[in-house]
Order: structure tokens, then C-alpha cells, then sequence
């Protein structure tokens, strides 16, 4: 069974000792939240390897994009290495949790923002660097753990944002709210990647997979982290907003606005 | 942002000490089998022998207790966690039970054991990766990553995201107290908006900076190649005798590992 995994008894006691529980471990962790990256030695060898099955195509994909485009316009690594690097620090801001009243601070993912500025592929190789930077020198995710958070963050996180904010252009919705659905929708697909991840975990003793990812998600979302999306959502689209307002032709030079002399509702 | 300065610094892989000077190939193998060993251990005495090891190790480096203890103290609190809710909820056999607040604890044994080999696990795992990271400079890991033959472009990026991440993380710094200096951070209303547009700024930043730093590099030559520079020497005796101690040390910890002893 997983660690949220409850089997017969009383449901509703066993959660509200479980948030209770979380809740105080959340303070504990000196005062920031960490939710969204497996921790070294969680995930059993066969998910291991399962995960970087999973996710070697895709780096390898970012990888070749990475690759072509460097040997069109070398300027573009340094350009992505740079962005990237905005990216990862944008994902260490401490953002206060609403519903504890600012007392405990969280971080977003940023792969929703670097998805819809560099593109899926290449956002899934940022993701992949960033979350070996924070495993090595923040002891935040793991090394065995890399190829399953590369899946939740950078694989499902990008992908989900990416085509949140391009359904959304399309729907001819205003600037900010694309950014919105892109902050939003891949922060919540990340934390439906691990939680799905979680809830694997139970197939093998016997138990719902579906009932454990239900319930590691609704703890997800109910201690800091669905507000956390939310959050997310609304300050990438303020971001949106802004580089569109004061320099449009970054959003046009990376492909995220198509024409710069049009003005777009924002 | 001040947490960052702490706990993301390579200023203890750049002192001179005798793990420092251990070529980084052999850092990186060692790291890598103790790792799968620890993933497959059987029982908590191999992962707590990791932890144990590598404790050992950092403290005679001299690296800090806080230091040590800031790393792992999220791990440690994600192992705690799963030993509780491991026990709460697996297996039959009822240790003991209290009850708080109206509700009802149960902690069973076998739930117990189970969240003790998956805590230690994360204990050993950790304890690995910081005595790496304590210890290896990021220059170092990407010229042992490009021996390692993995693609000179994911390295690169690798090389160019850690430079900048330092850079930004000042300019950040400097922004964040101008902001709440000017009673930005006052409420929610006027947080967000100010954190989009400080990482607004920030992006317009990376983006001037990408030019001005690939300009800089094309003057000097760069036309889309390698950029790395640091070099790794050959193998000297000590690196072999590491290799060797690895090559006999890794069996016995395989068998340690797949006894299913505590």
C-alpha cells in the first residue's frame, strides 16, 4: 500500500489525522513546502526504471530539437540556458500559502512558463536539468527518483501547459488568462504525474490504484498546493501581460505571439 | 531568497580536501552502484551503513553540522512521514493504539518495519547524493558527465543554467527587498501581481543577457561547439585503488543488501 493509502476502517478519521499530520510536517519543513518531487529511495527498482523508460524519449527529442536549433542559430543555447535559469530561480520564489494565511510559504514548478516560452521538448530538458540541479545541491528529488520526476514535472507539466496556453490563443481568450491555463493546468498535471506515481505504488500489495491516487491528489490539493496552482496560474499571466507590454518582441522572437505589430487583448 | 544563498553554495566542493581531490569518475561510479545497492537493500541495516558512511565522511571534511542537517532535514522529515503512515496504515498486527482529539490511532508492526526500510532508504539515498554534491564542483560533474559520454549539448545546458542561476538569484535578491522596501508584499492583491512582474523583469533580463553573453562568446570564437574547458587528467594509482576498493566492496554489500536481516 502507499503512504495515503487507507484500507477498511474510518475514512474520514484517517484523513483528517493524515491532513492534521501533514499539516504539522509542513511547518516543520522549516517553513517551505516541497511537494511535487519524489525524494530519493522512495520509488522501488522496477519504477525506476519504469519512469526513465518513460522519460529518455523525450529528453532525447529535446536533445535533437536542442540540437538542430543550436545548429541553425547558435545563439539559441545560451538564449535557452539563460531563460532556463530565470525559470529555475523563478521556481524557488516562496509564495505564501492562502489558506494558512501566508504562515508557511510554497514554490512553483515554472515548467508551465518555460513551456510556453521555449516549447514542450525543450522545456521537458530544462525541467530535467533543473531537477538534477535541486536533487545535487538542494537534496530536493532524487537521483533514482530523476526519471519519475521528470515525468510529473517536466514531461506532463510542460506538455499540459503548453497546450492549455495554445487551446486557449486559439479560443481567442485575452494574454493573461492563456498564461493563467498554463500555470495552472500544468502545475496540476504535475501534481497528478506524482501523484500518480504515489498510487502505482499500491498495485503491487493489492491495492486501488485509482482509490490511492484519488486521495494523494485530494491531499495534494488540500494542503497548500491547489491553491499553489492557482497562484501560479495568475503570476505567469501577469508575466505574460508584462513582457508583452514592455518588450513584445521576445514573445515574438520565441514563437509565443505570432505577429508583434497586432495588437492582442491582454 | 536568503535560503537559497545558504543551501544552494558549491562553497564546501571547492574547498581542498582529500574527498575533493578523488577524481570525479570514480565519485560518480561509486555514487551510482551505492545507489542501485541501496534501491534494491532488502533490509535497513545496508541504507543506515550508507548513512552512517557518509555522515562520517562529511564530518571529516569539516563540513558544518547545519550544513549537513539543512540538506537533510527535508528527506528527514519525508522519512519520519512515511514511517507514520506506514504503521497507521499497513499490516495487521496492532502495536498499540491511542486516541486524540475523538480520533483513533493505530500503529501496526508490520507497517512499521515496512516504513522503516522505506525511511532508511531515503536516509542512505540522501546522505549519498550530499556527500557528492559536498563534494564535487558542477564543472567537475559536467566534464565527468561528457566522459560518461552523455550528449555535449544536455551538458552544456547544464553548465550555462548553474552559472546564471547565482546571477539571478542576486538580481532576484535585490528586486525582492525593493519590492517589499516599496510595500509590495503588503497583501495578496498587490503580492501577485508584483511577483509576476518581477519574474517579468527577469525574463526581459535572461533575454538581453542571452545576447550580450552569446556576442561576448562569438568575439572569442564560440560557433556553436563545445564550451566546456575543463579537462580530466588520466587515471593516476589512487584513482585505480578507488576503482579497486569499489570492485571488492560492492559484492559484499549486494549480499549484505539481499539478507533479510534488519
Amino acid at each position: 500500500m502507499g503512504f495515503f493509502y487507507f484500507d477498511k476502517g474510518d475514512t474520514l478519521s484517517r484523513i483528517v489525522t493524515i491532513l492534521s499530520l501533514a499539516l504539522v510536517l509542513f511547518f516543520a519543513a522549516a517553513n517551505r513546502a516541497y511537494a511535487m518531487h519524489i525524494t530519493e529511495g522512495i520509488l522501488p527498482p522496477q519504477w525506476v526504471a519504469v519512469w526513465f523508460a518513460v522519460s529518455a524519449p523525450f529528453v532525447g527529442i529535446g536533445i535533437y530539437h536542442l540540437k538542430r536549433k543550436k545548429r541553425a542559430v547558435p545563439s539559441y543555447l545560451p538564449l535557452v540556458g539563460m531563460l532556463g535559469a530565470a525559470v529555475f530561480v523563478f521556481s524557488c520564489f516562496p509564495i505564501p500559502v492562502i489558506a494558512l494565511n501566508g504562515m508557511a510559504t510554497s514554490h512553483p514548478c515554472g515548467t508551465g512558463m518555460s513551456a510556453v516560452l521555449l516549447g514542450p521538448f525543450v522545456s521537458v530538458l530544462v525541467a530535467g536539468i533543473a531537477l538534477l540541479i535541486q536533487a545535487l545541491f538542494l537534496a530536493h528529488g532524487g537521483l533514482t527518483t530523476l526519471g519519475g520526476n521528470i515525468f510529473s514535472m517536466g514531461i506532463l507539466g510542460s506538455f499540459s501547459g503548453y497546450f492549455a496556453f495554445k487551446i486557449a490563443q486559439r479560443c481567442k481568450l485575452p494574454l493573461f488568462w492563456c498564461g493563467f491555463l498554463a500555470g495552472t493546468i500544468s502545475d496540476l498535471f504535475t501534481y497528478l504525474g506524482t501523484s500518480i506515481e504515489l498510487g502505482l505504488l499500491v498495485i503491487n500489495k493489492g491495492g486501488s490504484f485509482l482509490k490511492a491516487t484519488a486521495e494523494i491528489f485530494g491531499v495534494f490539493m488540500m494542503t497548500s498546493q491547489g491553491v499553489l496552482c492557482i497562484v501560479e496560474g495568475a503570476v505567469v499571466g501577469f508575466v505574460m501581460v508584462f513582457i508583452y507590454k514592455r518588450r513584445p518582441g521576445i514573445l515574438f522572437n520565441l514563437g509565443v505571439i505570432r505577429d508583434d505589430t497586432k495588437s492582442i487583448e491582454t | 531568497m536568503d535560503f537559497l544563498h545558504r543551501t544552494f553554495s558549491d562553497v564546501y566542493a571547492r574547498q581542498n580536501n582529500w574527498l575533493t581531490r578523488i577524481d570525479v569518475r570514480v565519485k560518480m561510479l561509486y555514487v551510482i552502484s551505492l545507489l542501485s545497492i541501496n534501491l534494491w537493500a532488502k533490509n535497513v541495516s545496508v541504507p543506515l551503513f550508507f548513512f552512517s558512511v557518509s555522515s562520517i565522511l562529511l564530518f571529516s571534511i569539516r563540513i558544518p553540522f547545519m550544513a549537513i542537517l539543512r540538506s537533510m532535514s527535508l528527506p528527514l522529515i519525508f522519512a519520519i512521514l512515511i514511517l507514520l503512515m506506514k504503521s497507521m496504515h499497513e499490516g495487521e498486527r496492532v502495536w498499540f493504539s491511542a486516541s486524540i482529539l475523538r480520533y483513533k490511532l493505530v500503529f501496526r508492526e508490520e507497517g512499521f518495519f515496512c516504513g522503516l526500510h522505506t525511511g532508511s532508504k531515503v536516509l542512505g539515498g540522501i546522505s549519498l547524493v550530499i556527500t557528492f554534491s559536498f563534494t564535487t564542483t558542477i564543472s567537475r560533474l559536467c566534464a565527468g558527465l561528457t566522459w560518461f559520454r552523455v550528449p555535449n549539448t544536455l551538458v552544456e545546458l547544464m553548465a550555462f543554467m548553474y552559472r546564471y542561476i547565482f546571477l539571478f538569484v542576486d538580481e532576484v535578491a535585490t528586486m525582492w527587498i525593493a519590492q517589499k522596501s516599496r510595500l509590495g508584499h503588503t497583501s495578496w492583491r498587490k503580492m501577485i501581481p508584483s511577483l509576476g512582474l518581477l519574474c517579468g523583469t527577469l525574463i526581459i533580463r535572461a533575454f538581453d543577457r542571452a545576447e550580450r553573453t552569446y556576442e561576448a562568446m562569438y568575439v572569442r570564437g564560440y560557433e556553436g561547439g563545445c564550451i566546456l574547458t575543463v579537462a580530466l587528467s588520466p587515471w593516476r594509482r589512487k584513482e585505480y585503488i578507488f576503482f579497486l576498493g569499489m570492485v571488492l566492496i560492492t559484492p559484499i554489500l549486494i549480499y549484505m543488501g539481499g539478507l533479510g536481516l534488519w
